[in-house]
């Protein structure tokens, strides 16, 4: 599992994650990134934070229990 | 695969090589140095929030303090490398100490142009923390300034000089602020909102010298033709000029990798978080992730500017929307979209990445 965490402070709407990881990540109506859930298996959640062009996204790779 | 990696440059370039490397999966040593004595930060916040007060130093910060530790990214910070000597694989820091490398990453990024005149007390430019510290504790309310440049960083510090109360000048030696990359037809827009939040716009004024009273201390800017601004401070924001001191004029010897604003690719901030992240790839021989078309953003005079793509091949802009919040839309000779501005349209920026993002995937395919 993957737990995502964002950083707003740093997000700037450019909303790659949304697209990239759309099940995890949307858009919210201030433009920033928000989660729709936390803990996640969905891989495409490792793509968003690379692509991300502030590094506001962040993953840790969670062992199920 | 290299054993260790120095990173000459300790911003957003330099560190998204070093953190990619880590993130990548390599287990040799990284050293990533920098000559400010920060940990790495955010720098477009300098002239934003950080300048008007609302997010403090440690808040720049790109990582929390523990972060390098955790990724046994070696961090040495108030450290210059210069010289350094690809044949024998060795560099130099400012401490004296002289370090080992594999590969090497330039990312030494750029500094601020600067006027062909002495400048006294009192002239600031804007690019680096201690910059920003000065300026902060120059704009006093109540006291002059005066901008040379219309640019993102002449605009925004202007923006932020107005909310605190000073007496601002816009100096531009073209038609409008901009006009290089927004486009006359935006530039004048944005000249009018300046306008309107009190800013006196001077437009195709150039700077002639600086004027300062006995003891050194700035008293106006000199404009061509003769005449002069009164001000206590002035910001030169015309440009950067890339810091290539290090980079080797010569190909032989271990492998050199340059990234971000030192390679003058435009100077946009993705660019050069995509550059050091690309660079990292390279190194360890992945293959290249998907690029995404350049972005930067802008907060003035209550916009949110988020421009999206490259405006240098645009022939023609088409303006949706009012002066409030609108979209312009740049297009080539040939009518392709090649980038796009929102102004206060955040939730819209993503659909404008994604139309600009599919031709340049098409034209990749194409080449393949």
């Amino acid at each position: 599992m993957y737990r995502i965490h964002i950083d707003r402070s740093l997000c700037s709407g450019f909303g790659v994650c949304a697209e990239l990881a759309p099940d995890v990540v949307m858009v919210g109506p201030d433009g920033l990134a928000e989660i729709r859930t936390g803990l996640t298996d969905d891989p495409a959640v490792l793509e968003a934070a690379d692509s991300c062009p502030m590094a506001a996204i962040t993953v840790a790779v969670e062992e199920a229990a | 695969m290299p054993r260790t990696v120095l990173v000459a440059g300790a911003g957003l370039a330099g560190t998204r090589a070093a953190e990619t490397l880590r993130a990548e999966g390599f287990e040799g040593r990284v050293i990533l140095a920098g000559d400010e004595p920060t940990a790495p930060y955010e720098r477009p916040a300098l002239s934003k929030e950080y300048l008007a007060g609302t997010k403090r130093e440690r808040e720049l910060l790109l990582r929390p303090a523990g972060y390098w530790r955790e990724t046994a990214i070696d961090l040495r910070l108030g450290q210059r490398v210069d010289p350094v000597d690809p044949i024998r694989g060795t560099a130099v820091l400012s401490s004296g100490e002289e370090l080992e490398w594999d590969a090497l990453v330039i990312a030494t990024g750029a500094r601020p142009r600067g006027l062909p005149f002495p400048a006294p007390r009192g002239v600031h430019s804007l690019r680096t923390l201690a910059d920003a510290r000065a300026l902060r504790e120059a704009l006093v309310p109540g006291s002059r300034l005066a901008v040379v440049g219309g640019g993102f960083v002449g605009a925004e510090v202007a923006s932020t000089a107005i909310t605190l109360g000073l007496e601002v000048t816009m100096i531009e030696a073209l038609h409008t602020p901009f006009e290089r990359t927004l486009g006359p037809t935006v530039g004048r827009l944005l000249a009018e909102r300046y306008r309107f939040h009190g800013v006196d716009v001077r437009v195709g004024t150039t700077v002639a010298g600086f004027r300062e009273d006995e003891d050194g201390a700035l008293q106006a800017v000199k404009l061509a033709g003769g005449s002069e601004v009164r001000c206590n401070t002035a910001l030169v924001g015309i440009g950067i000029e890339p810091a290539r001191e290090i980079v080797p004029d010569h190909l032989d010897g271990r492998p050199v990798y340059t990234c971000g604003d030192v390679t003058a690719s435009g100077g946009h901030w993705t660019s050069a978080a995509a550059g050091g992240a690309s660079v990292a790839r390279r190194i360890l021989s992945l293959p290249p992730a998907p690029t995404q078309p350049p972005f930067f953003w802008s907060d003035q005079f209550g916009l949110r500017l988020q421009l999206v793509g490259d405006t240098t091949h645009a022939a023609a802009v088409q303006i949706e929307g009012g002066p409030d919040t609108f979209i312009a839309r740049y297009r080539d000779d040939k009518g392709r979209l090649v980038a796009a501005l929102a102004a206060n349209r955040p939730t819209e920026v993503a659909a404008l990445r994604r139309d600009l993002a599919a031709p340049a995937r098409e034209r990749a395919l194409a080449r393949r």
